[in-house]
């Protein structure tokens, strides 16, 4: 058994080289082999390489990724980002916690079959809350659907569908069926409908090409079917069924022989009689009532970072190279200077976009400047905020628009060597960005002599750990140099001194998704968009109470109102449009009464809240402002690296006092405590995450002190703080016994056709007799 | 404009000069200085608990933050180079709050006593734990002297004090409390069984006289620390016997030889007694107030029926003093006089404060001693943290009873082996602590912070030199930096991440294996008490 541990841990040091640095990758290879760190494991490292001890727990307790307890069989991972949180994830991780009958101070059930875990965000908003299992995804997850998917889960890992190999003859296409397959899009079922659209054909031997687009941003419509015939107007198809597929083909496609025709509706007969009952779909779908969902999301966007969205194929590089990419490189390379490239953006006036906002062309400057042999240029795809995916798709859908980015920095700014520093939690990111990297070096477009030019770079991927805070450029490099993430003083900035004390240039995903398009536009086309302070456009990820989410690409300057009611559709189920969150944890909360602020970095600083990365959630008059800034300070408080005695301590503070506050026991002097510690962590922090983390708590005590006050005197307003209700059933019970039969803990007795009712004293208040009553008549006060 | 000498060249690689002002004056230092080293050469000293010079520095603490009314933040002055044309507060009450804040903060985060309960709660504020430690040790004189520091008649009090020390003593969670006080009756019936028993050494003569009026166990008191402090005392009484409420109790309560052989030593140590002597306002005014330089009134409750008049203020409780015992003039009071007392031991006490604040009038000088000073303090033990405790005792049994029984005391092997139960609540480093040196001078709100639950505490005892106990520590890092400096095998190092990284050992082994070469040195690094010599 030893023996086993030892080659196995050799040959991982082996491959990574086991210098002191590698301590992360390593330990990542023996948490993928073993799904934790057995200790014997770290041991051998300890004595194979020059990693100590210290060195090595040190990093393995800081990290999220790391567990040094065996997992489960299957992990369950309950996402809480935010836009799951508004929709009662904590209700739904009560929910698999109960029906596994896991323990309050463990993770894993009895039987070693199921570890549930909270994860910051899995990047599928839009059809949230969101639960992966193992590598399934399920959406629209309520505390009340779980013993379903649990049951869906055990039912498909037992007898998985063989995937078909569909035939297709490429000369004789008829047409061409457009599906987006982003990870969003998987998880709404968008696989299950590609596998019925491929066996479809396959069987009525109709030759039309099925291409797997990347994420195409609409994503409150998938699964999605774009169907394109010559001559024909394109037609799209959404929130489509697998069970419908085959009426979409037929309408619009037929076999090319008669014979084939005749056999096919024959069958078709057949099939309907014997066609199995349609798989139970887990997911709730509202009923909407827009006359085209698709025309109203899309307009009022400008494509840059996303430029040929729903179009180009992630993994074709022929295509994206047919489409103009990599010409930008081209033209860089062959026609200019490294200081005209700086100029070029400079004069676009092209900002961060990774929340700060630092003009990109000054930092360039700042990197081409400073004097060493040995420059470094990193890519932080180190997405963190939860509610947040723009990274994640630019990632999985445009791998090589980002490279492109990074290849004409890396010319520009004088760097040799590259890093993708992306998180680990984007397994489907990582892959694409994987193939890419493999893809450019064979074409010449990474490695030396690039394209027959004197500039040689390289570019390599490390895994994040998962940690929020690597997120701020010192941390991430510290991570890299495989320490703690702990942020470092500044200055030095890393333009100056970064990765092992050279310069180094980092800039985010989003950012360097934008360069091509402004090299190949120029740079006078991308500032005539947006406002005088903020140029270009910006990729925010629109989430929460709205209509239609997803990935949306707008232009600076827009207001918050035509995001949210004219490209979002506005507020569902009638209820009235409140706050929108923008920034994530860092962000904070712009009122309703405040939409027709612009985004522009310097309004949004203005009214309190700042850019941050693009996550947007919009919030209705259910959701309690209270509580949101206490998800929001959990979030931060949680991520906090703890170097620094206000964020470690004073986010502490302030979170106890929220709790305080939510559970009905918070009085004035509490509440001018949470505001004062607020003020002085943002000052006394040494980090962004401390000096930000504070923000969301003082947007709402800005705009909804009212709310505060309320909760004061012991009552919350929207009824979300779960310690401050109680449920009851009205006299609209019609006596079904629903809820008696659901609850958990048997505080209904069933009484039919009587009026139920609650014991309070049993009530674990986990709202599945809410969810459940047909009649509304269970109500929270 | 002062420059900088070239002594910190060795820790800036750059000749380019920086201009700045810190508290307004104007300085030029080479790029790459801290605030904080350039605030030195200023003769501007700004506190730091978790920067050591030596060792890379990453700010953590944060009680070094300073103000940069140019840029309008708050930096950390140990990490943060100067920056051109900087305008440095070190000391504004904007700063001063910031760093009262970080010390609250780090308050609110730290668990530990740094004086063990039994001495909080005991009113003459007597070093407990460390008489037990000397008493388990056999050095009974030390022990001895240490209780004559605040308490001057032991060998009464060790008979009939209400010991409000064990009714706080921790180690009555785990079965019963130390007997504080019948040690410390041990101690001086040990002393007093001596032949050449213990005196402490009294300062100069002064020259200067005090009138005690009342020999009761205030005046008393009294007039044993006055003694100490050189002046001369002369106590009057009006009984035949000095001993004041005293004489009341049962030879049950307090034998008489006990009473006589303590008031002996007072006698012995210089004390002059004038007793059968009734001193009325008269005798006062022609016999006390002009020979002496001071009187202290420790009557005992004073009857307000009948004319007590000695020229002073009264009020319903007894005679009206100020916080130091002043009455007026040369006159103070102390005792029942001022407020009628049940315990013996408050008594005892006040006639020493009100000594020293004799002292101060007769010589205009401050006795160094404060009672004051700010004190960590936490509840009751968790169930889980009664064993850590219990590693502390050398006797994990129950208390010892004497067998010759209760009155007549313990023999020295049962005192000896009573002393050893006691557990050590009292912090190591009580005086060396910055923590604690920073709360008192930033006088800080110890509660402000509390919320919450608070951690489970633990120690670390498996060393010959040192003891760890994390829950005091402040995550500086200072010894996990140490520890890898010098290259040890194991060291320490930080686990998790957030409010909830701790400083622990690596594989979980003993602090023995992890700190080999380095343990005292990280004990002289560590800001708090949390890393110290045993």
């Amino acid at each position: 058994m030893e023996n086993d541990i030892f080659k196995i841990v050799d040959g991982i040091v082996e491959r990574t080289g086991g210098t002191v640095d590698a301590v992360i990758p390593i330990l990542q290879e023996i948490q993928n082999h073993y799904n934790y760190l057995p200790q014997e494991a770290l041991e051998r490292v300890c004595q194979t390489t020059d990693i100590t001890p210290s060195r090595i727990y040190g990093i393995s307790t800081f990290y999220t990724q790391f567990r040094h307890k065996p997992v489960g069989k299957h992990m369950v991972k309950v996402c809480v980002g935010t836009a799951c949180h508004v929709k009662g994830a904590t209700l739904v991780y009560d929910s698999f916690k109960r029906s596994l009958n896991i323990p309050d101070n463990d993770d894993t059930d009895a039987e070693g079959l199921f570890t549930v875990e909270k994860v910051a965000c899995l990047g599928c908003c839009t059809i949230a809350p969101v639960v992966q299992i193992d590598s399934l995804t399920y959406g629209y997850v309520t505390s009340e659907t779980v013993p379903e998917v649990i049951s869906d889960f055990l039912a498909s890992s037992n007898g998985q569908s063989n995937g078909t190999v569909p035939f297709v003859d490429s000369k004789e296409f008829q047409g061409e069926i457009r599906i987006g397959l982003g990870s969003c899009c998987v998880a709404s079922g968008s696989f299950g409908v590609k596998e019925q659209l491929e066996k479809t054909l396959v069987k009525s031997r109709i030759n039309v090409n099925v291409k797997h687009v990347g994420c195409v941003g609409i994503c409150n419509q998938v699964p999605m079917l774009e169907v394109h015939k010559p001559n024909e107007a394109l037609v799209y198809y959404t929130k489509i069924k697998p069970d419908e597929v085959r009426e979409v083909i037929h309408r619009h496609f037929r076999p090319s022989s008669p014979l084939t025709r005749l056999r096919n509706s024959i069958y078709g007969v057949f099939d309907n009689l014997v066609f199995d009952s349609v798989p139970k779909s887990i997911k709730r779908y509202s009923s909407e009532s827009v006359n085209t969902p698709v025309a109203e999301f899309l307009k009022g966007q400008i494509n840059i970072a996303t430029e040929h969205r729903g179009i180009l194929k992630p993994s074709d590089i022929d295509e994206y190279m047919s489409l103009g990419g990599f010409t930008a490189l081209e033209e860089c390379l062959k026609r200019k200077s490294p200081l005209e490239v700086i100029d070029t953006i400079k004069e676009s006036g092209l900002r961060g976009r990774g929340g700060a906002g630092f003009p990109t062309g000054t930092k360039w400057k700042l990197v081409a400047n400073a004097e060493s042999d040995t420059k470094y240029i990193i890519c932080n795809g180190d997405e963190g905020d939860p509610g947040a995916f723009m990274d994640r798709m630019l990632l999985e859908s445009y791998p090589f628009r980002v490279i492109e980015g990074i290849i004409i920095g890396a010319y520009a700014v004088g760097a040799n060597e590259g890093l993708f520093y992306i998180r680990a939690e984007y397994p489907l990111a990582l892959e694409r960005i994987r193939e890419a990297l493999k893809t450019c070096e064979s074409k010449n477009l990474l490695g030396n002599n690039i394209l027959g030019s004197n500039f040689s770079f390289k570019l390599k991927i490390f895994e994040g750990a998962g940690a929020f805070v690597c997120g701020e450029e010192t941390a991430l490099i510290a991570s890299v140099e495989g320490k703690r993430g702990y942020p470092t003083m500044r200055p030095p900035y890393p333009a100056k001194k970064g990765l092992r004390g050279k310069p180094t240039l980092i800039n985010n995903v989003e950012t360097y998704s934008q360069v091509s398009w402004i090299i190949r536009n120029g740079a006078e086309a991308f500032h005539s968009i947006g406002t005088k302070q903020s140029k270009g456009t910006k990729v925010f990820a629109l989430a929460g109470k709205v209509n239609r989410g997803g990935l949306i690409e707008v232009p600076m300057g827009i207001t918050i109102r035509r995001i949210v009611e004219e490209i979002g559709g506005g507020i569902p189920n009638g209820k009235r449009f409140k706050a929108v969150q923008i920034g994530g944890p860092s962000g904070g909360c712009i009122p309703a009464s405040m939409a027709d602020t612009p985004i522009d970095f310097h309004s949004l600083v203005e009214v309190g809240a700042m850019m941050g990365s693009g996550g947007l959630i919009v919030l209705d008059e259910t959701d309690c402002m209270v509580d949101i800034a206490r998800y929001f300070l959990t979030f931060t408080q949680d991520q906090s690296c703890g170097r620094c005695t206000f964020c470690r301590v004073g986010t502490k503070r302030m979170l106890d006092i929220l709790d305080k506050i939510t559970s009905g026991k918070g009085t004035h002097e509490d509440l001018d405590m949470l505001e004062n510690l607020a003020h002085s962590t943002k000052k006394g922090s040494i980090c962004g995450l401390g000096k930000s983390a504070p923000n969301p708590v003082l947007t709402t005590l800005k705009y909804f002190r009212e709310e505060y006050e309320a909760h004061i005197n012991g009552n919350c307003p929207t009824g979300k703080c779960k310690e401050m209700i109680s449920y009851d059933i009205t006299d609209e019970c019609i006596g079904c016994t629903k809820c008696a039969q659901r609850c958990p803990v048997d505080a209904i007795e069933a009484k039919p056709y009587e009026i139920h009712s609650i014991d309070l004293e049993k009530c674990i208040k986990c709202d599945i007799c809410k969810q459940i009553c047909p009649v509304n008549a269970v109500v929270t006060r | 404009m002062r420059y900088l000498q070239t002594d910190l060249s060795s820790k800036c690689s750059s000749y380019t000069m920086i201009n700045l002002k810190i508290n307004s004056k104007e300085i030029s230092v080479p790029e790459g200085t801290t605030i904080l080293d350039a605030a030195k050469l200023l003769g501007v000293d700004i506190p730091t608990m978790c920067y050591l010079d030596g060792n890379t520095n990453h700010p953590s603490c944060m009680v070094c933050v300073v103000k940069d009314n140019h840029s309008g933040m708050l930096y950390p002055s140990c990490a943060m180079p100067v920056g051109q044309g900087m305008d440095i507060e070190t000391d504004s009450a904007e700063v001063i709050d910031a760093r009262r804040e970080a010390l609250e903060l780090l308050l609110s985060d730290h668990v530990g006593d740094c004086e063990a309960p039994c001495r909080v709660a005991c009113p003459a504020f007597m070093d407990i734990p460390l008489m037990n430690r000397l008493i388990a040790k056999g050095d009974f004189l030390s022990a001895l002297k240490v209780v004559k520091e605040e308490i001057a008649l032991p060998g009464i009090l060790g008979y009939i004090c209400s010991a409000p020390c064990e009714k706080v003593c921790r180690r009555k969670q785990v079965d019963s409390p130390v007997s504080i006080c019948m040690l410390k009756r041990f101690a001086a019936v040990h002393n007093t069984e001596n032949e050449s028993p213990y005196f402490p050494q009294k300062e100069l003569p002064t020259g200067k006289s005090v009138a005690i009026i009342g020999a009761g166990p205030a005046g008393l008191s009294c007039a044993f620390h006055l003694l100490k402090l050189g002046h001369s005392v002369t106590v009057f009484d009006s009984h035949s016997e000095a001993g004041g409420s005293l004489l009341n109790l049962l030879e049950s309560e307090l034998p008489k030889t006990s009473l006589s052989d303590e008031i002996k030593l007072i006698k012995h140590f210089g004390a002059e007694f004038k007793l059968e002597q009734n001193v009325t306002p008269e005798v006062f005014k022609v016999e006390i107030k002009p020979k002496y330089d001071a009187t202290v009134f420790a009557v005992g409750e004073i009857d307000k029926s009948s004319s007590f008049d000695f020229g002073f203020k009264t009020n319903e409780k007894g005679i009206a003093v100020r916080d130091d015992f002043k009455v007026n003039d040369s006159i103070f009071a102390c005792g029942s006089a001022i407020r009628p007392l049940k315990m013996a031991v408050k008594a005892v006490a006040q006639g020493k404060e009100t000594a020293y604040a004799v002292n101060r009038f007769l010589d205009g000088k401050s006795v160094d001693i404060r009672y004051d000073r700010f004190n960590s303090r936490f509840g009751l033990l968790q169930e889980a943290e009664i064993s850590e405790y219990l590693k502390e005792a050398e006797n994990k049994g129950e208390e010892v009873n004497p067998k010759v029984g209760k009155l007549a005391g313990f023999t020295a092997d049962e005192a000896i082996a009573e002393a050893k139960r006691c557990m050590h609540c009292d912090c190591r480093k009580p005086n060396t602590c910055k923590l604690r040196n920073y709360a008192d001078d930033y006088k800080v709100d110890r509660k402000k912070y509390a919320m919450g639950t608070r951690s489970t505490l633990k120690k670390y005892l498996q060393h010959n030199e040192v003891v760890y106990e994390p829950e005091k520590c402040i995550r500086c890092g200072l010894c996990i930096e140490i520890a890898t400096r010098q290259k040890e095998k194991i060291g320490l190092t930080y686990i998790g991440r957030g409010f909830d990284v701790r400083v622990q050992i690596p594989f979980n082994l003993e602090l023995s294996e992890a700190l080999t070469e380095v343990a005292m040195e990280c004990a002289n690094a560590c800001p708090t008490g949390a890393i110290a010599a045993k």
